[in-house]
């Protein structure tokens, strides 16, 4: 150990396993290599700081004296760890039944219930009966800022969320508050927790100390089902993971990805991805058939066959092409794809959309990871397909045919559309500007179907199906197929593989992708900066 | 008429109903009379059942009148059939409590899980069995309910033998 050459790689022992890891590994990532989580409380993989005071992940190593911290313990060359050794487990063991002398077990009622790493020890330890008889100490709970709930009986002190407003987030607004079994979390005296990125500290908690108030008491862990999805909040597109019960989002954490938010996300887009699925929603196919044939009428409800071949045969009786099309800026790669090809038969040339613009936020220590100040998921995307950025309200006064894919149309006057030939409303929700349309397709949002966006640097991410759409909203680009299938043009798919497939053959920047290669992790568009960069893509996706 | 209709003579003592009927009198009688009479006169007299037997729920109740339940979500969980509702609310004093609990007593089918899986004893089945409603609706019991029965609360196991070894 004394020689200090520069070795690429240490080979050591964990749990009788030979395992090769990069020089500077500390233990408790090198068990992993080779499948042996070792219980952690203090340790996070996204936090610098390593204090190894939660005393959980002691292991036992050949020829020293006493137990070591994995967690800070750098990996040396014929080292030999035991981490289920009698020693080491009695260890853990203590520090369990020392966190449970305190503790409430009011697991019935806390939200950690079922994802709580405090449970889980106590069960794996089979630590099952305190020998305190002493009462338990009882602090109650308090507001560590205007959405976070601190239950501080709950704590196990490992100091994660302190930690990530110091040296991850750079705030130094939390604190840990007297000691010994008196200690708690509290914010810095004169200072409140208010920062963009706060939300995280709950998303670090081991235990259910943290809870977003707006979760408190809404669903046991085990009512609920995850997606891997993408925040539409702004181009950087956090990887999350959405939590739903009976089809209502109530949660959204983030995922971890190395090369776009590390293991964070900002606030704004926990709230925007909820609110983006609220609300009133488009659920029939309206067309407006009139008594007769032809124009005039009401907007009634059909079915989607009617609706398709309705629309279908307006577009192909248009007379001159030309026209205009209005796009939103968070519909999905898939959506715009179909859309454009729609355009294209139609002779409309580049589609405008709106980016609105917001404040931003920085978190100092991940460059990547920033809320930026277009506030839109795909705008990269929307470029890709002939769209093009516009300023003020949208622009429907001109002949020909207007198509709208899923914009709210904020601005626009009560004529909008009125002297278009034929002006079809592809929408999530119906705004009054859609009133002279004729004819309305709902269609799903991002969270209620499979697709990609198109983020910052041209990483193309995959987004999953969280809810069900409502009524008979169905993916713009699973309706977009169909309206497109009747004009002899492809098929109708029904699959998001079938849409992107047809969209990597078919759009240069999505040329070499492929759904399944592009994995949880996305992948870099083709000639984007994300591929200059050499952005680490699907190689590391395996990590 | 068949030519062969065997006709058979039967002595008088035997096809007479005189015997039969003056014996069969005599076992009524002796059931009359006799003290081990297994007749129950319901609904004036009861059955009385076993502590263990398994009937409609009964909600237990802190000593100021609240259910004891936390809405932890256990029961429903738990619950083979799916007959439990609970939607778990938070109340003044920032407890969790049940906003909505509902039993569908017709779609249960007693096993007993919600009592046993309980974390503060508040759901329990009775000892009950007298169950009659005029409509289907009033066979889903809500919280008001399930606090307002006054049956014994069942005991799943016997405490002096709570293996029933």
């Amino acid at each position: 150990m004394a020689e200090n050459g520069a070795k690429a790689t240490v080979t050591l022992e964990i749990d009788g396993v030979e395992v090769t890891v990069p020089s500077g590994t500390r233990v408790i990532e090198a068990a992993e290599h080779v499948g042996v989580v070792v219980p952690r409380y203090c340790y996070h993989p996204g936090i610098p700081t390593r204090p190894a005071q939660c005393r959980m992940c002691l292991v036992e190593v050949e020829g020293r004296p006493k137990l070591e911290p994995s967690c800070t313990l750098q990996a040396a060359d014929d080292m030999v760890v035991n981490t289920a050794s009698d020693t080491a487990r009695t260890a853990r063991q203590s520090v369990i039944e020392f966190l449970l002398v305190n503790h409430p077990l009011d697991c019935p009622i806390c939200d950690a219930a079922g994802q709580c790493m405090l449970q889980d020890y106590a069960y794996v330890t089979n630590q099952l009966e305190s020998r305190v008889d002493e009462p338990k100490r009882i602090m109650g709970r308090d507001r560590i800022s205007d959405d976070i709930l601190y239950f501080a009986d709950r704590c196990v002190i490992c100091t994660r969320c302190v930690r990530f407003m110091r040296d991850v987030a750079e705030d130094d607004s939390l604190i840990v508050a007297q000691r010994g079994d008196k200690a708690y979390i509290d914010t810095f005296p004169g200072r409140e927790l208010d920062n963009p990125f706060q939300g995280n500290i709950v998303d670090v908690c081991p235990v259910g100390a943290l809870v977003h108030e707006d979760f408190v008491f809404k669903a046991r862990s085990w009512d609920m089902d995850a997606a891997a999805s993408v925040c539409p909040g702004c181009p950087t597109g956090c990887n999350v993971t959405i939590d739903t019960k009976e089809n209502q989002i109530v949660r959204v954490k983030p995922r971890h990805n190395a090369a776009v938010n590390s293991w964070w996300m900002c606030d704004y887009g926990r709230k925007h991805l909820v609110m983006t699925n609220r609300g009133v929603r488009a659920e029939l196919p309206l067309i407006r058939a009139g008594g007769g044939d032809g124009d005039g009428g009401e907007l009634r409800p059909v079915d989607w066959a009617t609706a398709l071949d309705w629309v279908a045969e307006k577009i192909g009786t248009l007379g001159a092409p030309g026209g205009s099309a209005v796009v939103s800026p968070d519909a999905s790669n898939e959506n715009l794809f179909y859309l454009r090809t729609l355009l294209d038969r139609l002779g409309v040339g580049d589609a405008d959309f709106r980016v609105p613009q917001g404040e931003t936020a920085e978190l100092p220590t991940v460059p990547t990871l920033k809320l930026r100040a277009d506030r839109a998921a795909n705008a990269i995307g929307a470029g890709f397909f002939g769209g093009r950025s516009v300023d003020g309200p949208p622009n429907g006064s001109a002949g020909g045919a207007l198509v709208v894919l899923d914009d709210e149309l904020e601005g626009a006057g009560e004529d909008f559309g009125a002297s278009a030939d034929f002006f079809l409303y592809l929408g999530t929700r119906l705004p009054g500007a859609a009133r002279n349309a004729d004819a309305v397709l709902p269609i799903a949002t991002f969270a209620e179907m499979d697709g990609t966006f198109t983020n910052f640097e041209g990483r193309v991410q995959r987004f999953h199906q969280a809810l069900r759409p409502p009524g008979l909203a169905r993916p713009a680009w699973m309706v977009l197929s169909r309206v497109l299938a009747r004009l002899g043009d492809g098929e109708a798919v029904d699959d998001v593989r079938g849409a992107f497939e047809r969209m990597a053959a078919q759009a240069p920047a999505f040329a070499g992708l492929t759904w399944d290669g592009i994995g949880l992790k996305g992948a870099p568009a083709a000639g984007s900066a994300a591929e200059a960069a050499g952005v680490a893509g699907s190689a590391e996706a395996g990590a | 008429m068949p030519g062969d209709v065997k006709v058979v003579e039967r002595p008088r003592a035997e096809s007479s109903y005189v015997r039969a009927a003056a014996k069969g009198m005599s076992i009524t009688m002796r059931h009359l009379l006799s003290p081990n009479k297994k007749t129950q006169q319901y609904p004036d007299e009861k059955w009385e059942l076993a502590p263990r037997t398994r009937g409609t729920h009964r909600m237990a109740v802190h000593e100021d009148g609240r259910a004891k339940c936390v809405a932890c979500g256990l029961c429903p969980t738990v619950c083979p059939v799916n007959c439990i509702k609970l939607v778990p609310a938070e109340d003044e004093s920032g407890e969790r409590y049940a906003a909505i609990y509902e039993i569908d007593e017709f779609r249960c089918i007693f096993c007993g899980y919600c009592q046993e899986v309980c974390p503060v004893e508040a759901i329990h089945l009775g000892v009950h069995y007298e169950n009659a409603e005029y409509s289907r609706e009033r066979w889903v019991y809500d919280l008001e309910r399930l606090v307002e029965q006054e049956h014994d609360v069942t005991a799943l196991w016997d405490p002096q033998d709570p293996a029933s070894q």
